[in-house]
């Protein structure tokens, strides 16, 4: 083997604390290292060119270049080998900048420090292989988990783009959480009013299959090609046969016994029920744990009014399974529960602001329910314990974000905005009430943003008080919250008629659950991580799964709108291709050897480990052994340690090439 | 006796089993493995205090489809198993290497072996994993003979042997085990004799790249060791055939034993006791130990 | 060799995806670390092996460290909580067989600790020196002599050369 060795000096990066001529001149000497050089810029076109044509001339199988960093340049230098005819994979970086010149002084140890560096380098490369991209085919079709707004966005750009989508939302009806806002900052328009034609958009786009009230079980295989089972959880309701009528919601003899989510439990619901009157589809679903047939075997008043023989109390889970290309993930988020919490959650919560306990202490979204015009006051701020109008309201923000001693460090970034809003509302309805806000600090950035809550303050009389409130408690009917005006320096006591809370934004239950199923990470809190955080904002790690909205990090809905839609854009370039070009680096079973543990199966974070079967002549099978799916290896390598006979290798650092680099120590 | 030769007759002449592996008395004090397939010679079969060997190191995949392939019919394999063994066969069903519902396991009510051949039974000569043995009953079984008797008592010297290696200054330590290792002639009876050695080829055999050095120097001997050991932690059963095995007497089963301590005291977790909880290797927890890591 | 010279000799063997690039960040951070310790990058801490160990002590290595990406935060996902486990394990061993725990040390480096990975690398590097040439491994007989990599005249010869098959018995 003829082996190249190219030492850059980096203008004087290097070559100020390393001799890169001494370096070059031992490396000369080295066996198997036909040509050695040393250059100003490896980097640049004349430094390419240099290697270029070293690879002609000297006629080299394999080059090391001792530079910057190799998640600086080795595509750089990969891609000269390859125009010069050497397969990328016979190119060695050795970091002679940032691990050697940049963080030692000593020229003489910086000096010998890069020889042994580039030592360990020829002597892997003499044991590289060459390596060759894989090739897999692209299932043109998307998931899209979630079918809030952030969803809704994702499902409608990929399906505009001419690509199927699967659209996955775990409750009866999409629209998640915007569907429940009553006005939305800073344009104050009805959030219902703008929504609602997207969801409708979404039911009867050609392209989009909805699937609601239903949730993702499992989810095998890799980009490109991966395989989601859906469970479609039963309605009990024949979906082709209802026509949406909405007499079995009517005459359903249940009225008080469940309460209604969707109004965050500030109404009660019928047994049979549509979340709320707009809901796509307009399909209702039968709660088997409060209808009466499912408990005694009788009633039926539903299967006496409906006229199109839908009730169908038989009804069972069903599976689906559908091959997909991409995912993309928009599961959004829940709100801080700021009741008492046991003592092995990972949260806290306020006791102290008497949550649960006090009727007229709400959080955020119960009030966009109370005022919202389709909610169960019509729309009048109302006191939820008595129906008065209450004449002082309290709003207190940040209540669990950036609490460090509640178990949220984090702030969730929408309470601000929403409860200045919120604040507005209260002053437009109620005119002679009185709206105090305490707040730590006002984060109002983005287009229109300071504008309002300064309109709030100045315009709609809203008193912001800077301080944090620690109890409240109930006299007299009165809700008696204290806490402090840190700008004035005194103690306040404020006796309001209601209380409202901006409680933190935590990922949804289940979120982390669904993150090991897909595979993809996510944070402390169960935000799912971003592959970079500045870079690669809407991927996640795992190749072919895309985040949108607030699954990632709390996010208002011009932006979960605006990540929806990069992530759809994201699906959409995986799409335009079809195959899909991967990095050689992954693991291979030597079959002889393989003794079938299945240890490496056990330890593979990507399940691409599969179980194989080894014929004789005969075609009789005489063993099972691993099998490691190419497209599905992500290259990380933890089977080949796991493996005790040695059976598996990694491509591109196989075990021969680290014990040479090892010994070249 | 007599239960357990009938019970094995009755499997063979049935046809529910292809074979019965189990001990067959060659001298007083002194047990063979035997496999037996012809009904008539289960009259063979012992079931005593000198039952040293694990037999499922006999259970290797290549053996039960030899053994158990009778006319294209697959019949199961009986294994006469100590209670101890048993956990060797749970280790071997959950790397795989043999199915549950293939193996019939013929178990006995167990109060000690001897520590080997021709000694006396009592508590001087009592093999070193009785003295702390917790299962006299099997924990799997097809079939359960023999009868509960008391374990001699016998003080823990493979414990106390530990305490006082520990006690050791590194230095010491590594003189002792580099001493103990230098005896290994590389004669691999250790790795023969193990149940849970069943790779079809042993690290120690593959050579590009060379793993470990297979000379018998102090370098390729103490590498073989470590590593022997390590593929072992978290695996091995504590059956103890290694240290009977090996013919230089290298203290093998007591590192084995403190590598089982560390098992149980940092995963609390004990190989071969049950088929559900997961294998040590293979299977984590966030809450693991970290203090290891800066 | 002048033990008052003596430079120990160190592995490091580190993932690609953080402590690499933590260790990238040092350098453009241009904090600065001793030269002692040389860095083989694998692309996950699940991938290393404990034989590297044992191979990096054979070839005269005076300290391994072994780092990756903290918990939770593994590129893909859970190769470092494998890991753990695996050197929680031979930790104990070697240090039942006599092998010092500060012979081999861990780390979780993410990709922006550039001043941990140059902390670390100090600490470990005085560790080493605190402890001491490895000779105890070194002088452990093997009838190989170790013909590679050819030195350069003008670098001491590795100290374990001189020792080869002087020590037999």
């Amino acid at each position: 083997m003829k082996i190249g060795v190219f030492i850059c000096h980096c203008g004087e990066n290097i070559s100020s604390t390393v001799d890169c001529p001494r370096v070059a001149d031992v490396c000369r000497t080295y066996t198997g290292v036909e040509y050695s050089v040393d250059y100003k810029y490896m980097c640049s076109d004349p430094g390419q060119n240099l290697i270029k044509d070293a690879i002609h001339k000297y006629n080299l199988d394999a080059i090391v270049v001792g530079s910057c960093s190799p998640h600086m340049h080795e595509r750089t230098f990969r891609n000269a080998a390859v125009s010069a005819g050497i397969n990328p994979f016979m190119v060695e970086i050795a970091n002679l900048r940032e691990h050697c010149s940049w963080v030692h002084d000593n020229i003489e140890a910086a000096t010998r420090k890069a020889i042994e560096l580039m030592r360990m380098a020829i002597e892997k490369v003499k044991r590289d292989k060459p390596l060759t991209k894989i090739k897999v085919p692209i299932t043109k079709r998307v998931l899209v988990i979630g079918g809030g707004i952030a969803g809704i966005q994702a499902a409608l750009d990929t399906a505009n783009a001419g690509y199927e989508v699967v659209l996955v939302e775990k409750e009866p009806s999409i629209g998640g959480h915007m569907s429940q806002l009553s006005e939305t900052f800073p344009t104050l328009d009805c959030s219902q009013c703008i929504l609602t034609p997207r969801m409708v958009e979404v039911h009867q786009h050609p392209k989009i299959k909805l699937m609601t009230y239903s949730e993702v079980e499992r989810v095998e295989g890799f980009i490109g090609n991966f395989k989601v089972t859906i469970k479609k959880k039963a309605r009990h309701i024949n979906e082709d046969k209802c026509s949406g009528c909405g007499m079995c919601i009517t005459k359903c003899p249940i009225k008080k016994k469940a309460y209604n989510s969707f109004e965050e439990d500030l109404a009660f619901r019928p047994a049979v029920y549509v979340p709320f009157p707009q809901a796509i589809p307009n399909i209702p679903v039968i709660d088997e744990t409060v209808c009466t047939y499912y408990k005694t075997g009788k009633c039926g008043m539903c299967v006496k009014v409906c006229d199109r023989e839908a009730i169908d109390f038989g009804q069972k889970d069903t599976i689906h399974v559908a091959d997909v290309g991409a995912i993309i993930v928009a599961t959004g988020f829940k709100l801080y529960n700021i009741d008492k919490k046991s003592a092995d959650s990972k949260y806290k919560g306020y006791g102290e602001y008497g949550y649960g306990k006090y009727r007229d202490v709400i959080d955020g979204l119960q009030f966009e329910r109370i005022a919202s015009a389709s909610g169960p006051t019509s729309g009048e701020i109302k006191r939820p314990s008595d129906g008065r109008v209450p004449k002082k309201i309290a709003f207190i923000q940040c209540v669990g974000s950036r609490d460090d001693s509640k178990g949220i460090s984090y702030c969730s970034k929408i309470c601000c905005m929403y409860t200045a809003k919120q604040a507005m509302l209260y002053r437009h309805k109620v005119h002679d009430g009185e709206a105090y806000i305490f707040y730590m600090d006002i984060r109002a950035g983005g287009k229109m943003y300071e504008e309002f809550v300064r309109r709030a303050i100045e315009e709609d009389k809203v008193k912001y008080i800077r301080g944090r409130v620690s109890r409240i408690y109930e006299e007299d009917g009165k809700y008696i919250v204290k806490g402090e005006d840190t700008l004035a320096g005194m103690p306040v006591e404020i006796d309001a008629d209601m209380v409202v809370l901006a409680t933190a934004m935590i990922p949804q239950d289940g979120a982390e659950s669904l993150a090991r199923t897909i595979g993809i990470p996510y944070d402390k809190y169960g935000f799912f991580n971003e592959a970079h955080p500045k870079l690669r904002p809407v991927e996640s790690t795992t190749a072919g799964v895309f985040l949108a909205g607030a699954c990632q990090s709390p996010k208002d809905i011009p932006e979960s709108v605006s990540m929806a839609s990069a992530a759809a854009s994201k699906a959409i370039i995986l799409f335009a291709n079809d195959t899909l070009e991967r990095e050689p680096v992954v693991a291979k079973v030597n079959e002889d050897i393989c003794a079938g543990c299945f240890y490496c199966m056990k330890v593979c974070p990507f399940g691409a480990v599969e179980v194989k079967d080894v014929k004789d002549i005969n075609g009789i099978v005489y063993k099972e052994v691993a099998y490691i799916n190419q497209g599905v290896c992500q290259g990380c390598g933890t089977c080949t340690a796991t493996c005790l006979s040695k059976s598996i290798e990694l491509a591109g650092f196989n075990n021969e090439e680290i014990f040479a680099e090892i010994a070249a120590l | 006796m007599k239960e357990l030769i009938k019970h094995a007759r009755e499997l063979l002449e049935n046809g529910e089993v292809a074979a019965v592996i189990g001990y067959r008395q060659v001298s007083a004090k002194r047990t063979k493995p035997v496999i037996i397939t012809d009904p008539e010679e289960t009259s063979a079969l012992v079931f005593n205090e000198y039952c040293l060997n694990n037999l499922a190191v006999y259970l290797t995949k290549a053996r039960i489809k030899l053994l158990c392939k009778k006319n294209d019919k697959v019949l199961k394999l009986a294994i006469t198993a100590k209670p101890c063994d048993v956990h060797s066969i749970v280790a071997l069903i959950q790397e795989n290497q043999i199915d549950r519902d293939t193996i019939h396991i013929i178990s006995f009510n167990c109060h000690g072996v001897a520590k080997d051949f021709g000694f006396d039974f009592n508590g001087d000569n009592l093999a070193s994993k009785c003295i702390t043995c917790e299962t006299h009953k099997p924990l799997y079984y097809d079939a359960l003979f023999g009868e509960v008797k008391e374990t001699p008592q016998a003080s823990d010297t493979a414990l106390a042997r530990i305490k006082e290696i520990e006690s050791m200054p590194h230095n010491e330590r590594f003189e002792f085990f580099k001493s103990e290792f230098d005896k290994c002639i590389k004669c691999y009876a250790c790795r023969a004799v193990c149940p849970l050695c069943y790779c079809q080829r042993c690290i120690t055999d593959k050579t590009i790249p060379c793993w470990i050095e297979t000379s018998s120097h102090q370098r390729g001997n103490f590498a073989w060791n470590v590593i022997r050991a390590f593929h072992l932690s978290g695996r091995c059963t504590g059956c103890g055939e290694c240290d009977r095995a090996c013919p230089a007497d290298i203290p093998l089963s007591l590192i084995n034993r403190k590598m089982s301590m560390e098992a149980k005291n940092l995963f609390s977790f004990v190989s071969g006791r049950s088929l559900e909880t997961p294998t040590l290797v293979g299977s984590y927890n966030e809450k693991d130990n970290n203090e290891l890591f800066m | 060799m002048d033990k008052q010279n003596w430079e120990p000799k160190i592995a490091a063997f580190v993932c690609n995806w953080c402590t690499y690039t933590g260790a990238d960040l040092a350098g453009t951070s241009r904090l600065k670390y001793p030269a002692n310790c040389k860095i083989i990058r694998v692309m996950c801490s699940g991938s290393i092996d404990p034989v590297f160990i044992l191979k990096a002590f054979e070839r005269g290595a005076d300290g391994v460290l072994v780092s990756g990406c903290h918990p939770n935060d593994c590129h893909y996902n859970a190769g470092n909580f494998h890991a753990r486990r695996r050197w929680d394990f031979f930790h104990e061993l070697l240090d039942f067989i006599g092998i010092e725990k500060g012979r081999l040390q861990f780390s979780w480096i993410s990709a922006s600790e550039g001043k941990k990975f140059a902390d670390v690398i100090t600490k470990v590097t005085e560790d080493i020196k605190a402890m001491g040439p490895f000779t105890a491994y070194k002088k452990m007989n093997s009838e190989f002599t170790i013909d590679f990599p050819e030195e350069p005249s003008e670098l001491p010869e590795p100290e374990f050369q001189e020792n080869s098959d002087k020590e037999t018995e």
